[in-house]
């Protein structure tokens, strides 16, 4: 096998074998696949971590790497994924929602019964009040049923953004100008308000996800939608967290992870659901548990 | 390469947890001209194959979280399209329970690894109807 | 708008004592045992209650929630109550014990030597799996031990995944002569060949 010339970012030696050890290791973390025709996308992020972490040579900083110091393997994912937050991300599932979730789940239900929706982390808000918009835009059933749209996150800071609901243009890219224009004022330079009375119609709280305790409060949810969090938890964390949002949601209640999430590598406690928008995840119905 | 040139057109699914086997199998089968995708566990195995069509999937027994038989079993009680995916199933023991278990499973096949590149790929061809 | 909403925050009900939570682990109604399990994570009096409970539940998500509650204890005696699973006939309570002792490197630590020279060559081979998350020169110690000794080709090609990975240069000698050991072994001349390069270039 002949030796690569890797390339040399601030001197640091990469091979070829170095990067397949990288993108191996990563693959099984966390399930991102970097064929070779994408390995130059990897050489940047690579680079760029071994500048961050100071790392004097590509073993110094796999082993940083394994060993998470520093929560580098965070770090490390973070650099391979988008983390811009805006409304409307990942629109194919809340198509998904309306076209797949939503039917299957009223199935059983009369007029006026709840339907309760969980975004968590909902971080500074644009999560559940997309969820919001897009029910009342999109769902023609949205007023049969009494609809409880929550919104968690252990950072209150966040919270509370969310809570005065302003947000840069940035973030409403995605939106329709129609739709800007029903549920958003504009307040100033590069700001936008959304319709308070959206935010008097969700519900913000506190909440960490790893928190057994914590998690005990939250029950009978419909739909989970817990995107780009999982990724982050250490093995027994994500074990944790997986089984409170499976006891947080009613049987047959579904999750939504991140678009470079899977549960393959948190837990095996759900049911795989292909839809033709998504991919999502189902907590049994009762009569599955005993399989 | 001899007569299993003509494996053009098959999509497989490698699904084992060790890299080395996936590199192994997948360098045998691109060779010969298949796409080859891969999964470490029985739960990745079941969304790539929601998600994409395959003519066969090759399975390991032995893989956290959700082991080969438990995936086969899955498989099995899918919806038709996934349901009749032939399945090549890889145990580590010769022993009549594995075999039992692998067909009771729903495996069509099953191999004992090590296998060579050259037996991987007749038993592929076999399975995915292609000319020999 | 259309949304509501209720009193979520509402505490949730006193959580009941470690000594009714151990008790409820047998108790005949499902859910029962899984709440009782989700809450002895990291209550050590309960590891051998946990134990007795994971020998006898059927549920799959019960098992899990006891799993995780010892993982989560992660001492001595969790690790003990795990380590017999890695014999299991079952495929999946194998996977599940192997899952969960990934992620106590220090706690199985004690247990590593014995378990890489078990007489059961499926146990070997799951050890070596657990080597991974070992810091490179131990690892590196421990599978060339394994590997010196091995005739197994399955251990030896688990043995060499993880050296393909964290091995150190120390490991050549033993690679060599696994992969001549092995020749009439394609699969495992292949691994090992992988596992030098990836290794040696890696000095660079």
């Amino acid at each position: 096998m002949t030796r690569a010339q890797g390339h040399r970012p601030g001197g640091i030696h990469v091979s070829q074998e170095d990067v397949r050890r990288l993108c191996e290791f990563v693959y099984r973390r966390t399930g991102m696949w970097f064929a070779d025709n994408k390995r130059y996308y990897v050489d940047r992020r690579l680079a760029e971590r071994i500048a961050a972490t100071g790392a004097d040579s590509f073993l110094a900083y796999f082993s940083l790497l394994r060993s998470d110091a520093n929560h580098e393997i965070q770090h490390l994912v973070n650099a391979f994924t988008v983390n811009e937050t805006y409304f409307y991300r990942e629109e194919h599932q809340l198509r998904c929602m309306t076209s797949d979730l939503l039917p299957s789940i009223v199935h059983g239900k009369k007029a006026g019964e709840p339907i309760r929706i969980w975004s968590i982390p909902c971080a500074t808000g644009e999560e559940p009040y997309s969820i919001a918009i897009w029910l009342m835009e999109n769902w023609s059933e949205v007023d049969r049923y009494n609809i409880e749209i929550v919104g968690s996150d252990i950072d209150t800071r966040a919270l509370e953004a969310a809570t005065i609901g302003i947000y840069g243009e940035r973030a409403l890219n995605r939106l329709p100008p129609s739709v800007i224009g029903r549920y958003f004022q504009p307040a100033g330079v590069d700001a936008y308000r959304i319709d308070p009375g959206l935010t008097n119609s969700i519900q913000f709280t506190r909440a960490n996800l790893v928190d057994v305790e914590d998690m005990r409060r939250y029950r009978d949810f419909d739909i989970a939608f817990c995107r780009n969090v999982l990724i982050y938890f250490d093995d027994t964390s994500r074990r944790s967290a997986a089984e409170s949002l499976y006891d947080c949601l009613c049987p047959g209640g579904y999750i939504c992870l991140g678009h470079s999430e899977t549960m393959s590598r948190i837990s095996p406690l759900f049911r795989v659901c292909r839809f033709s928008d998504a991919i999502v995840y189902q907590r049994p119905e009762h009569a599955d548990d005993g399989r | 390469m001899t007569d299993v040139e003509k494996l053009l057109d098959a999509r497989i699914l490698i699904v084992d947890d060790s890299s080395l086997v996936r590199l192994y199998y997948r360098d045998a089968l691109q060779k010969a001209g298949c796409e080859v995708e891969q999964a470490i566990n029985g739960i990745e195995a079941m969304e790539k194959v929601l998600a994409q069509k395959f003519d066969l999937v090759i399975v390991d027994v032995n893989m956290p979280r959700m082991d080969g038989f438990s995936f086969l079993r899955a498989l099995r009680r899918g919806a038709p399209d996934v349901a009749t995916l032939p399945a090549l199933v890889i145990t580590t023991e010769a022993d009549a329970q594995d075999i039992d278990d692998a067909r009771a499973a729903g495996g069509n096949f099953y191999l004992i690894k090590p296998i060579s590149q050259p037996d991987l790929l007749r038993h592929v061809a076999v399975l995915t109807g292609a000319p020999t | 708008m259309p949304f509501i909403k209720s009193k979520l925050t509402q505490e949730a009900a006193p959580q009941a004592s470690g000594a009714s939570q151990i008790a409820a682990l047998s108790s005949p109604d499902v859910d029962t045992r899984w709440r009782a399990a989700r809450a002895l994570g990291g209550n050590q009096e309960a590891v051998a209650a946990l134990a007795t409970a994971l020998a006898g539940e059927r549920v799959p998500r019960v098992r899990q929630a006891i799993i995780t509650a010892l993982v989560r204890t992660g001492d001595d005696a969790s690790v003990a109550a795990l380590l017999p699973y890695l014999r299991s006939q079952d495929a999946g309570q194998r996977s599940a014990a192997i899952e969960a002792l990934q992620e106590l490197p220090e706690g199985i630590l004690p247990f590593m030597t014995s378990l890489l020279s078990d007489s059961d060559s499926d146990v070997r081979l799951l050890a070596a799996e657990l080597v991974r998350n070992f810091p490179a020169v131990h690892a590196t110690r421990l599978l060339c031990g394994l590997l010196e000794q091995e005739q197994h080709a399955n251990v030896c090609a688990a043995a060499v995944d993880v050296l393909a990975e964290i091995g150190t240069p120390e490991a050549f000698p033993a690679l060599h002569a696994c992969a001549e050991r092995f020749a009439g072994t394609p699969f495992l001349s292949f691994a090992v060949s992988i596992a030098i390069a990836r290794i040696s270039d890696a000095k660079g």
